[in-house]
């Protein structure tokens, strides 16, 4: 058994798997292996064992149904070998089997992570998203944290197709967790046509804004200003007497209350947060 | 910055707000209050804990002219200015 009879024998038991899902494709490929063995082998004979070849591929089962592809049968006739072929057929199918199940996983998994890192967020925190247990009758009974003074600095965007002129109304402000506090932005639309505004907000740092509760402000709702319009904004908020207990807030002083106000189209509908 | 999608980073997620938005105050009708409370802030080195009064009465006006939902002032954390004025007056 020299190098050519490997040569192609190596090719079919590797294209196997392949062919046995494509009987009709059977035919061409043939013809190229047939090329393959003339090449490989001259000699009496040589087209012939490569047709012989070919009729073992296309014999029909026997065991299983007309439907199947053509039966497998071991290519040598050296018990070991056989032996062997079959084996590596079987470790071919229990790998098979493994990598589709593992895809199938894959893509359970890829569907189930949306839900589970929605609840993994909640249950810790992370991502500064809503903490379970908040209500009105938390900011009737907290009790003011003293002796941990915060400063609140207020910055104010607009986006740039958005022509009013939008400031906070003081630069800081000292408050303590639990205590409630307003601050302004003043608003003025120094155009001659109507513009309605809607603006979103951000807390940096980022841990602290799980903190920061707003009870009432003028974010995420569409505000209209008339023309020559000025208008004061307040925003009515809290930190959560928590933040005094985490040991993650231990060397925050300052947190930076971030608004931006964005032109709203007319009739376009917003998503509001709070899906979770 | 808070769309960002890669676990690691931390990314701010916004909440509304408890209580809704307020209406926009177009006619200054609380303008008066405003001006007070931001004079007691610069006064007082803008410590909010020193101008309690004056939030306090600019909420209620808002309340009286229909700007905001009307609710106790207890529910808005001014519970112990309520009970102290009360206090003061018997």
């Amino acid at each position: 058994m020299g190098g050519g009879l490997w040569g192609p024998r190596w090719t079919c038991a590797a294209l196997c798997g392949w062919r046995r899902s494509h009987p009709g494709l059977t035919a061409g490929v043939a013809e190229r292996i047939e090329h393959f063995l003339r090449l490989g082998r001259r000699g009496p004979g040589a087209a012939e064992r490569g047709l012989r070849r070919l009729g073992t591929w296309r014999r029909p089962s026997l065991a299983r149904g007309p439907s199947a592809g053509p039966q497998w049968r071991p290519k040598g006739t050296n018990p070991f070998t056989r032996a062997q072929e079959e084996d590596w057929r079987r470790r071919n199918k229990t790998v098979l089997t493994y990598v589709a199940a593992a895809a199938v996983g894959m893509l359970g998994a890829s569907y189930a992570a949306v839900p589970l890192y929605r609840l993994y967020c909640q249950t810790t925190g992370l991502g500064g998203s809503a903490v379970a247990g908040h209500g009105s009758d938390q900011v009737e009974n907290m009790v003011p944290v003293k002796d941990r003074i915060i400063k609140v600095t207020f910055n104010a965007d607009v986006h740039a197709s958005l022509q009013w002129n939008f400031r906070p109304q003081q630069s800081e402000i000292y408050v303590v967790p639990g205590e409630t506090a307003l601050a302004f932005y003043k608003a003025k639309n120094p155009t001659d046509k109507p513009v309605i505004g809607i603006s979103t907000y951000n807390v940096v740092p980022f841990e602290a804004g799980q903190y920061f509760n707003k009870i009432q402000c003028f974010c995420f709702e569409e505000q209209r200003l008339n023309p020559q319009e000025e208008v004061d904004m307040p925003v009515f908020f809290y930190i959560d007497p928590e933040f005094a207990e985490d040991p993650r807030m231990v060397n925050v002083d300052l947190i930076t209350l971030s608004y931006t106000f964005f032109e709203a189209k007319e009739g376009h509908k917003l998503p509001v947060p709070g899906y979770n | 910055m808070s769309t960002a999608m890669n676990f690691g980073t931390k990314s701010f997620q916004p909440k509304p707000p408890d209580k809704g938005s307020f209406p926009l105050d177009h006619f200054g009708e609380c303008k008066g209050f405003k001006e007070k409370f931001m004079k007691c802030l610069r006064d007082n080195n803008f410590e909010n804990a020193l101008c309690r009064n004056e939030s306090k009465e600019y909420l209620e006006c808002r309340m009286e002219r229909q700007l905001m939902a009307r609710e106790p002032l207890g529910k808005l954390g001014f519970g112990d200015l309520v009970n102290g004025q009360s206090e003061a007056k018997e």
